[in-house]
């Protein structure tokens, strides 16, 4: 079943170009509305609103490239954005940690940058490292600088990160071109990618301006993703939601194509509800995974790759609610077909919280969802006439060929989850995904890989001195 | 004479601007006195309206209607009040800190602090630590307000307090702080006065601090 007719989706794309058109989008840099009112487009100067001239809305969005790769620094993790696959990724930049083990929340400190990205480098399901959360023990002059460095320790997966300034930006494009062995390198395969997100509702900050033609010039793939809160941000409906987003993301595709044509450009959605009983952030809410999901269709429309969101639940701990509210989005996000999901891993109450065991935790989820994504497969061997007819009626498989054969395809293997008969359970000590998880957080971050060799450790650490460690 | 001032109740309760401003016209005009009108009209509306929210029978968006209401109403009771017998509970200075453009939770405690009866000096988004001193210095304003979305932006809060400190005004005004990343452990840490999680808790707060009611 279908969540969103052909005919919806029409209504809500007729109504996101009348909202460029007729109410436009606030940019925020005088230079660059000039630059977009030269081109064509009405300007509003006293409100510095621009209004988006229909034609040229429509060839900068045809220049927007519908396939492209996000580089892994190791290739068997290159990530194809609009090729069908799905991947599933964590999200940032929180604030918080809680440490179940002492049983409190902390501030979020560089050595957790270090550490989430020695989790998802550890975790299969999890395809893409982005940058976990604030570090309040590094200092803003080099921030940047410091906390992509320890993504790009800690794993050989694509990163992804946010960065606050135009300066951070030129940071950390210069440690990437470093690290790649030179612009070109990272030019050819860049495997760092840059969020710059519109401020809703249809807004763009001066400095997000920058950084997006920062990016572009330099090749570094984008994000444009707006957060619409459904009730607060933007209106209390879905569809009206839908159609604000769809604008925000459009114009900022629009941007990026028009500083630099063909630049590798994700169409972002990262909706959520406001619960207006008492006005709290509902990023768990189911109205929310609905609206990320008719996104997925959205940009389809535009044959643009979607930066999409599941995985996000208001629960304060790893319990209950953040299993069914994650299960039910991801799930959602992924049966859309969504290129790369972001915050699918890692998070809690309402993307300001991560724990380490969540992503363990998670992994285990977006498992469940990859197989189910692999679908059943059917083949003469599959269908297993032979070992039926071998069998025959009142034997059992345990022997046959086929179900070695077949054992490992077909079947996910939970690390987490518990399958054992009861009495067992009770002498293993009554295991619960959370102490086994518990306990594969020790294993993974007990001696993590550093992912960048010591000559390039050496090299890196003489061209940037500001370089310190967690 | 007696007037009627259940209808002024209902149409502030409902959220409805044009029928409660009708009813107070309608009551002014009848001879009506007007801290009457206030006081049995307009603030028993909202006491009601505060125990509905409180019991989860109204959502804020309703709420924020209503007390959007009572203020067009306590605008035309204004002018019929001898000069200085409605006085305000105080004068709140607020803004989104240097960088943070995100104004909704700001603005949502502008309105709830306005409906209590504070005089709000909205300074509005991206407001430098030194924006703020000036204005301090020049409105002595009994609160500052500063609000941060990004953990990012949290850091000029503290830039402000020091800023108030250098400029001799710090003890002159209570700070208070808030915005989704922000901790009563971080404004303790920063030296603010006061933390609200939200915009209902803000106004108790902001009372609190000024020990009014």
């Amino acid at each position: 079943m279908q969540l969103i007719s052909e005919a919806q989706l029409s209504a809500i794309d007729k109504t996101a170009q009348r909202i460029l058109e007729r109410v436009g989008v606030k940019i925020l840099d005088p230079d660059v509305r000039d630059r977009l009112h030269a081109a064509g487009n009405p300007l509003d100067t006293a409100k510095g609103v621009v209004r988006f001239d229909p034609s040229w809305l429509e060839d900068h969005l045809a220049r927007a490239p519908s396939r492209f790769i996000l580089y892994g620094r190791n290739r068997r993790h290159d990530l194809e954005m609009g090729s069908g696959r799905v991947y599933f990724g964590n999200g940032g930049r929180v604030f918080q940690i809680h440490e179940m083990t002492e049983s409190r929340v902390r501030p979020t400190l560089l050595k957790d940058v270090a550490h989430t990205a020695a989790l998802v480098d550890a975790l299969d399901h999890i395809r893409f490292y982005i940058i976990a959360c604030q570090a309040y023990d590094l200092a803003p002059a080099h921030y940047h600088l410091n906390d992509f460095y320890q993504s790009f320790g800690h794993t050989t997966k694509h990163v992804m990160g946010g960065v606050d300034t135009l300066k951070g930006m030129r940071q950390m494009v210069a440690l990437a071109a470093a690290i790649a062995g030179g612009p070109q390198a990272l030019r050819d395969r860049p495997f760092v990618s840059v969020m710059a997100n519109p401020i809703s509702p249809l807004t763009l900050d001066a400095e997000t301006l920058r950084i997006m033609a920062f990016g572009a010039q330099n090749g570094i793939p984008l994000a444009v993703a707006p957060a619409p809160i459904a009730g607060a941000t933007a209106p209390a409906s879905l569809a009206g939601t839908l159609a604000q987003l769809h604008a925000e993301t459009l114009a900022g595709v629009a941007l990026v194509q028009f500083m630099t044509p063909g630049a590798p450009v994700m169409y972002g959605a990262v909706a959520s509800t406001m619960d207006l009983r008492g006005m709290d952030l509902a990023m768990g809410s189911v109205e929310s995974a609905m609206i990320n999901t008719a996104c997925v269709a959205l940009a389809r429309r535009y044959h643009l790759p979607i930066y999409a969101t599941a995985g996000l639940s208001d629960a304060k701990i790893t319990d209950i609610q953040a299993g069914f509210e994650k299960g039910v989005s991801n799930l959602l996000l992924g049966r859309a077909g969504a290129d790369f999901i972001h915050l699918a891993a890692g998070m809690l109450d309402s993307g300001n919280a991560i724990a380490y065991e969540q992503y363990v935790i998670d992994n285990e989820l977006l498992g469940m969802i990859e197989r189910i994504l692999r679908g059943i497969e059917v083949n003469e061997k599959t269908l297993g006439f032979d070992t039926i007819a071998q069998v025959g009626p009142g034997g059992n498989y345990i022997l046959a060929d086929h179900t070695v054969d077949h054992m490992l395809s077909e079947f996910f293997y939970p690390r987490l989850a518990v399958r054992e008969q009861f009495d067992r359970w009770v002498d293993l000590g009554r295991p619960t995904p959370l102490t086994k998880a518990k306990a594969l957080v020790d294993q993974h971050l007990k001696e993590p890989p550093f992912r960048l060799d010591p000559d390039t450790v050496d090299r890196l650490r003489k061209q940037f001195p500001q370089i310190v460690d967690p | 004479m007696t007037i009627d001032l259940n209808p002024l109740s209902e149409a502030v309760i409902k959220g409805n601007i044009q029928a409660a401003t009708q009813e107070t016209q309608k009551a002014l005009d009848g001879g009506g006195d007007p801290q009457t009108i206030l006081d049995q009209g307009l603030i028993a509306a909202m006491d009601i309206v505060g125990q509905r929210f409180a019991a989860g029978a109204m959502f804020v968006p309703q709420m924020l209607r209503s007390a959007k209401t009572m203020q067009a109403c306590v605008a035309l009771l204004k002018p019929a009040f001898q000069a200085g017998t409605v006085s305000s509970k105080g004068t709140v200075v607020m803004g989104t800190v240097k960088a943070d453009l995100h104004d909704i939770g700001k603005n949502l405690v502008a309105m709830m602090l306005e409906g209590a009866g504070f005089t709000i000096i909205d300074m509005g988004v991206d407001v430098l630590p030194e924006a703020f001193v000036q204005t301090v210095s020049e409105k002595s304003p009994e609160i500052l307000g500063m609000s941060a979305l990004l953990s990012t932006t949290m850091p000029a809060m503290k830039a402000t307090i020091d800023a108030l400190k250098d400029a001799g005004l710090r003890d002159k005004v209570k700070v208070m702080i808030g915005g989704a990343p922000v901790t009563a452990k971080f404004a303790g840490e920063i030296g603010a006065d006061r933390y609200a999680p939200d915009a209902g808790s803000a106004v108790a707060a902001a009372k609190e601090l000024l020990q009014t009611s």
